[in-house]
């Protein structure tokens, strides 16, 4: 008698999971902010709740978007910002889980901090909500749309898909008090300061963002920021294009750390190494980190960033909106209010993050305000920063390139 | 075993592993408050006192974060030590058919990779519309958990047997009597192992934290892991410190609630 319970027991229950199991699929929702004003979208979304998911690694941008970006967007809006720290990648299998599961309406995600490839695979997929950039006030207010980065990401068209949030930059740095004062400033003088610093140089592996980067600008440096012009998205021919990048970065091995046959793991690897002295150079997408590493007395005083005198790639970060959240209005808003010149102004003061607005179209105060922010000890100045920029590679070839890497160059 | 019996050598292994774990525990603490400590300095260069501004006063509610935690590891080792009971119970007393298949599948979850498991097990949970609460975070614990609960029971279960428990029957104790004062307090050591090794498996899950929560559900791990990913050695140090204490203490709590436990029923 108990061990029929039992089996019968354990059917009903399998059962029952089953049924859970079977969900018609749904069909593309309309977009609920159609033909909305934008006062009227502000109004919809006054007390509702915003789940902004975006990396959660750095405590400064963490600790900024608690003290400053949620209470301004409660004060103002009247809306609950939930800031949620996610590797993008765990995001976006949360999201493409949550579609392969047919939840097309009520998705946990509203907001997403993204850019590039994963920009281009989300849109590529119909993961994302779009396109809103035309129903933000502030972007045609305060932003240039003419520029090359706000209309293309990595090369692939943001056709309304995703709004600027911060402006990035790669530089290097090196430790002057190891190195002497002359930095390099392009590929043959980078070279030689490998060779005078034998074994204390390297870049991450590629499959990291500073690593894959840093590997773009060497590829940019060898073959020419244009090589990448009507090259297609296929490995022979990316190969052959960036074959003189591959020559130089097998001869360069021989003067890196562990003769290129091994390379840190990700850039929190190399700042490890760096900070422990094992190196004496590293290199950052975040061009003024160099200041407040000093600041944190992570790193010595003697710390300098530097940048190849043909430019150093930059890029912009975006914020998006999930195809199913369920509060398109309050993302709006939110974003809206990110690209704002008092949250620009308060991010870049408060953790140096770089604005994404036109400062030509700013208020001459506002101006006056960014202008008057310091740079930081051993950072690059804002004017250099913001000149010599060059642009990403096309998402589609940045994984191709990053195979041909792994293949010509590590431990060759 | 009295002091005086035990042999010099079992002191010696004692404070080596000793030493071998707690060695690394220390490091972490003075890590904590490093800022720069460049090879070879035998002690830090430079200290600094973020770290602990950024635990107690930062982004992240120090308080509560614990308290979940521990309400979330606290609720798997009682609900997987209760279920690993039960199907011992099943398997080695009951002899139901097919135990040899339910211990097999116990297991499952142990040799398919986690990471694979909890995307799958993310659907299911979205299609229950479990996702983003805690009951699926529990869940999804649950399952890590449940086969080495369900692998502890069964070898105590299987080593106190029932005997003593039917001998209670004959004497004209009630099953459930037997049950609680015969069997219980013979299995209270693997309960404990059983309830530790589900407490320390569902604080330190990360992955399947994330994917079922949603991020939404903080966890110390949680909070922990992309500091850790980042590189950031201090901040990293003083929440392994705090991880490892907090759950230090839960266990020293677990392990004198079932002292006097133990004492009660003798």
């Amino acid at each position: 008698m108990k061990k029929l319970l039992v089996i019968l027991l354990s059917l009903v229950m399998t059962f029952s999971l089953c049924a859970c199991g079977s969900k018609t699929e749904t069909t593309a929702q309309a977009d609920p902010c159609e033909g909305m004003t934008w006062d009227e979208i502000v109004e919809a979304a006054r007390g509702t709740t915003v789940s902004f998911y975006g990396w959660g690694g750095d405590e400064q941008r963490n600790a900024w978007l608690e003290d400053f970006y949620v209470p301004y967007m409660k004060d103002k809006y009247d809306i609950t910002l939930k800031v949620v720290g996610m590797d993008i990648n765990d995001i976006l299998s949360k999201l493409s889980s949550e579609k392969e599961a047919g939840e097309d309406e009520n998705g946990s995600i509203d907001m997403i901090w993204i850019n590039g490839e994963n920009f281009y695979s989300c849109k590529e997929n119909g993961m994302l909500y779009g396109p809103f950039t035309d129903k933000l006030p502030n972007m045609s207010e305060y932003v240039d749309t003419e520029a090359y980065e706000n209309n293309y990401d990595f090369g692939k068209p943001i056709e309304g898909y995703e709004a600027p949030y911060s402006s990035a930059k790669m530089v290097m740095y090196a430790d002057t008090a190891k190195t002497g004062d002359a930095l390099p400033t392009n590929a043959d003088e980078f070279m030689e300061f490998c060779k005078a610093n034998k074994g204390k140089v390297t870049y991450p592996e590629v499959t990291d963002f500073t690593g894959s980067t840093f590997m773009r600008q060497l590829i940019y440096e060898t073959c020419g920021s244009d090589v990448w012009e009507g090259v297609e998205a296929d490995k022979d021919a990316v190969q052959e294009a960036m074959q003189p990048a591959i020559d130089y970065m097998v001869e360069l091995n021989q003067y890196l750390w562990q003769q290129g046959k091994q390379f840190p793991a990700d850039r929190g690897a190399m700042d490890t190494m760096f900070a422990n002295g094992e190196l004496v150079m590293g290199m950052t997408y975040e061009a003024l980190q160099v200041g407040t590493e000093i600041e944190k007395g992570n790193i010595p005083k003697t710390v300098k960033s530097f940048e190849f005198a043909d430019g150093m790639i930059a890029n912009t970060n975006y914020m998006a909106i999930a195809y199913n959240s369920p509060n398109k209005a309050g993302a709006l808003v939110a974003i809206n209010a990110m690209m704002s010149p008092e949250m620009q102004l308060s991010s870049y003061e408060e953790y140096k993050h770089l604005t994404i607005l036109d400062l030509n179209k700013l208020d001459d105060k506002t101006r006056d305000a960014f202008n008057a922010v310091d740079a930081g000890e051993g950072n690059l100045t804002l004017d250099q920063i913001g000149t010599n920029r060059l642009p990403e590679t096309p998402a589609d070839i940045v994984p191709i390139a990053e195979e041909v890497w792994r293949e010509c160059v590590v431990g060759k | 075993m009295s002091k005086a019996d035990r042999k010099p050598y079992m002191n010696a292994v004692l404070i080596l592993t000793l030493v071998i774990i707690l060695l690394p525990v220390l490091i972490m603490i003075v890590w904590s408050f490093t800022a720069r400590w460049p090879w070879p300095n035998i002690m830090p260069e430079s200290w600094t006192t973020r770290t602990i501004t950024e635990l107690l006063y930062g982004s992240n509610d120090l308080v509560s974060i614990l308290g979940s935690s521990v309400l979330l590891a606290v609720i798997v080792a009682v609900l997987g030590t209760v279920i690993g009971l039960m199907t011992a119970r099943a398997t080695e007393i009951y002899r139901i058919r097919g135990r040899r298949v339910v211990s097999y599948v116990a297991l499952l979850p142990l040799i398919v990779p986690s990471t694979v498991f909890a995307m799958g097990f993310q659907v299911t949970l979205i299609r229950m519309g479990l996702n983003d609460t805690m009951t699926g975070v529990v869940i999804s614990h649950l399952v890590a958990a449940l086969p080495y609960c369900v692998t502890i029971m069964m070898d105590v279960t299987a080593s106190v047997g029932d005997r003593l428990e039917l001998q209670a029957q004959v004497l004209g104790a009630s099953p459930a009597r037997s049950f609680f004062d015969v069997s219980l307090p013979e299995l209270l050591p693997g309960i404990l192992s059983s309830a530790s090794m589900a407490f320390i498996i569902s604080y330190g899950q990360y992955f399947t934290t994330l994917l079922a929560g949603g991020g939404k559900i903080k966890t110390l791990a949680l909070v922990m892991v992309p500091y850790i990913q980042e590189g950031d050695r201090a901040l990293s140090s003083i929440y392994a410190v705090v991880f490892v204490g907090s759950a230090l203490v839960v266990f020293f709590v677990i392990e004198l609630m079932m002292h006097r436990a133990m004492k009660g029923e003798r």
